[in-house]
């Protein structure tokens, strides 16, 4: 009450990784090796060949063999598999291909990193637009994006462990490639042929290492921005306008790029497909995630004492965030279904149709946890400046978007029979521990508040009203 | 009498009683008048200023806005009419076969149903923020000051039974106010 005019003293605060949290990250690795463990040794042994790989066509023939256990596979393979169907035409011609069983653990290094880089990169974009826009709440809480960037290099080894170890499997384009067919000759295929420019193996490291150096010099140049405005005297806007410039010049980088990335890296794992709001729907579902992480964290550092011109307003604004862009993913989810539905064309159907059949329950398990539950959740303005309900909607969302990911990219590798289980989820809490490490090791480096920001002062009487 | 005048009857400061007006020209020196207002339990009736004013809704206690449950209220009532509406047009008086696709609550649903919620929504909110805001057309705006949309803010004190009136142009004056009226029956006379 009544915060509003006074003047409040902002001094500088200094971060410090307790112990408690330590153990916390510390738990969630274990708990994620645990899981990691026991998903490896529930993955059926190496003699038991997986599911052939599918083109989309073969699994509508198949689809009640896909939720039959294991070990019924190659049975019922043979049974169904191997169908060309009429309806989609020569080019969805089924390939059959023997996937390994690692094939799994490669795709899930595959998604675990796609996921943690993008949290870390739109972080990055977060940070950027709110230079651009010249927003002045939001510099209260500008450190905790600012570690949060920070973690582009670990998800993206991550990811090219997986990409090097299981490109081939994941992406049956890179298996294709590696055929080297002639037109005329038997399996060639047109429309991979037509996207080689793109979908081959050169591109798929190449591009996003290229683009991730650029957008890690970009983030460290901002941060080095920030470093010195803090170092700076109050008064000097000399390294805000600075940061405003690379931001952004980051902001339009990455807006071309992050389509591009998405195409390349995921898209092309059902690479006769394509949607042209894919990138955009990627882009939101990481951007999400990321305001629900970072909500956790200012809630978290808040909670330990820090911050006390952070008020409830700051966190009501997060979950509004949060609240919106939910919406936004639905509206975006939708979209791409709707015009799909309607249309009603094979090659566009194919993606769909081997999720609704194969992967019912995670389809409309997806829809439920990144938009019903939190659309309502979230709608009430009390939830909104609650932060037990945050934390209890935020980490459905985490989760459900970490879902969403796994749900863009496994049925395209296994066609049917691969559920979400302990190594999926033990590989997300393994890196979410790395993650939590990493970007309270990274808010230690620095001071707590940007003390010589323009903004400070707009921030710390930011008030939503009553 | 219009309907927007009858609408308008609650919000009218024409009947109301005697008014106390204080009349501010900087926020600075408002914010702590009216705390202090506030804090001597006089109830403040509004406060008008050109601009808003961060904190002063907490300061006179002002209560939270209806507007949300607005909102609330015109998305249910515009999802309900587009959903009877496209299922009135489309199922049961004229279904028409697009692409072989089923008529009854399907995806292509979805934008009509979204957008007449969104478009209900907005009209409803923006009618009555600006209805509750008196910037209809058909009202008559009252203001107590020629200046308070342009420099000026303006603190209205209904006056009740008992109360020291003295003890309030005081606070009003020890805060900088430039001028104390009092407004009764639409007139006002400088204090």
């Amino acid at each position: 009450m009544g915060h509003g005019h006074h003047h409040v003293e902002v001094k500088q605060e200094q971060f410090v990784f307790s112990p408690k949290a330590k153990r916390f990250s510390i738990i969630l690795m274990v708990l994620g090796l645990v899981f990691v463990g026991l998903g490896i040794a529930n993955l059926g042994g190496h003699d038991n060949k997986h599911e052939a790989k599918t083109e989309t066509a073969a699994h509508g023939e198949h689809a009640v063999a896909g939720h039959e256990a294991e070990g019924h596979h190659a049975a019922a393979h043979e049974e169904h598999g191997n169908v060309p169907n009429e309806a989609f035409g020569p080019r969805m011609e089924f390939h059959p291909l023997d996937k390994p069983a690692n094939t799994r653990i490669w795709a899930n290094f595959m998604i675990v990193g796609y996921f943690f880089l993008m949290i870390s990169l739109v972080s990055l974009m977060w940070y950027a637009i709110q230079y651009v826009a010249n927003a002045g709440w939001s510099v209260g809480i500008k450190r905790v994006p600012e570690a949060i960037m920070t973690f582009i290099p670990v998800p993206f080894v991550i990811l090219m462990i997986g990409l090097l170890m299981g490109k081939n499997d994941i992406y049956h384009w890179a298996h294709y490639e590696h055929l080297g067919l002639k037109p005329g000759e038997a399996g060639y295929d047109a429309i991979l042929a037509g996207k080689s420019g793109f979908l081959n193996s050169t591109m798929l490291f190449a591009f996003p290492s290229v683009l991730v150096v650029i957008w890690y010099l970009l983030m460290r140049k901002l941060r080095a921005l920030s470093a010195a405005e803090d170092n700076g005297t109050k008064g000097d806007v000399s390294f805000f306008r600075a940061s405003t410039k690379f931001s952004a010049a980051f902001a339009v980088i990455f807006g071309f790029t992050v389509s591009v990335i998405a195409w390349l890296l995921i898209m092309s794992v059902d690479a006769h497909w394509y949607s042209t709001i894919f990138g955009f729907y990627n882009f939101v579902t990481h951007w999400v995630t990321m305001i629900t992480i970072m909500a956790f964290i200012v809630a978290y550092i808040k909670k330990e004492g820090y911050l006390g011109f952070v008020t409830n307003e700051h966190m009501h604004d997060l979950g509004k965030f949060m609240f919106a862009f939910t919406v936004f993913w639905a509206y975006l989810w939708l979209s791409q279904y709707l015009l799909i539905w309607y249309a009603q064309i094979p090659e566009e159907m194919a993606y769909y149709q081997i999720r609704f059949e194969n992967y019912k329950f995670n389809f409309l398990l997806n829809f439920a946890m990144c938009f019903c539950i939190p659309f309502l959740g979230l709608l009430m303005r009390s939830a909104k400046r609650n932060r037990y309900v945050l934390a209890i909607i935020g980490s459905i969302m985490i989760l459900g978007h970490y879902h969403d990911v796994w749900l863009m990219v496994f049925p395209g590798v296994f066609g049917s029979g691969m559920q979400f289980g302990f190594l999926e989820l033990g590989m997300f809490l393994l890196v979410a521990g790395i993650f939590v490490y990493w970007v309270f090791t990274a808010l230690t480096k620095r001071g707590l508040v940007a003390i010589n920001h323009p903004y400070l002062e707009e921030s710390v009487h930011h008030d939503v009203g009553v | 009498m219009t309907i927007m005048g009858i609408l308008d009857k609650k919000l009218s400061l024409r009947d109301r009683n005697k008014m106390l007006i204080g009349v501010w020209e900087d926020e600075d020196h408002l914010m702590s008048g009216a705390t202090e207002l506030a804090h001597a339990g006089v109830h403040i009736h509004d406060i008008y200023t050109p601009y808003p004013v961060h904190g002063l809704d907490r300061v006179i206690g002002a209560r939270r806005s209806k507007l949300a449950r607005i909102a609330f209220f015109c998305a249910i009532t515009g999802l309900t009419l587009m959903t009877t509406m496209i299922w009135y047009m489309y199922v049961h008086d004229w279904p028409m076969n697009i692409g072989n696709k089923p008529v009854r609550f399907t995806p292509s649903w979805a934008p009509v149903m979204f957008e007449g919620t969104v478009l209900c929504t907005a009209f409803g909110m923006s009618f009555f923020f600006f209805w509750r805001n008196r910037l209809v057309h058909g009202i008559k705006n009252e203001l107590l000051d020629i200046r308070q949309t342009d420099d000026r803010m303006v603190v209205a004190i209904e006056t009740v039974n008992g109360m020291d009136e003295k003890a309030v142009l005081d606070i009003m004056k020890k805060h900088g106010a430039v001028e104390v009226r009092e407004f009764h029956n639409g007139v006002q006379t400088v204090l």
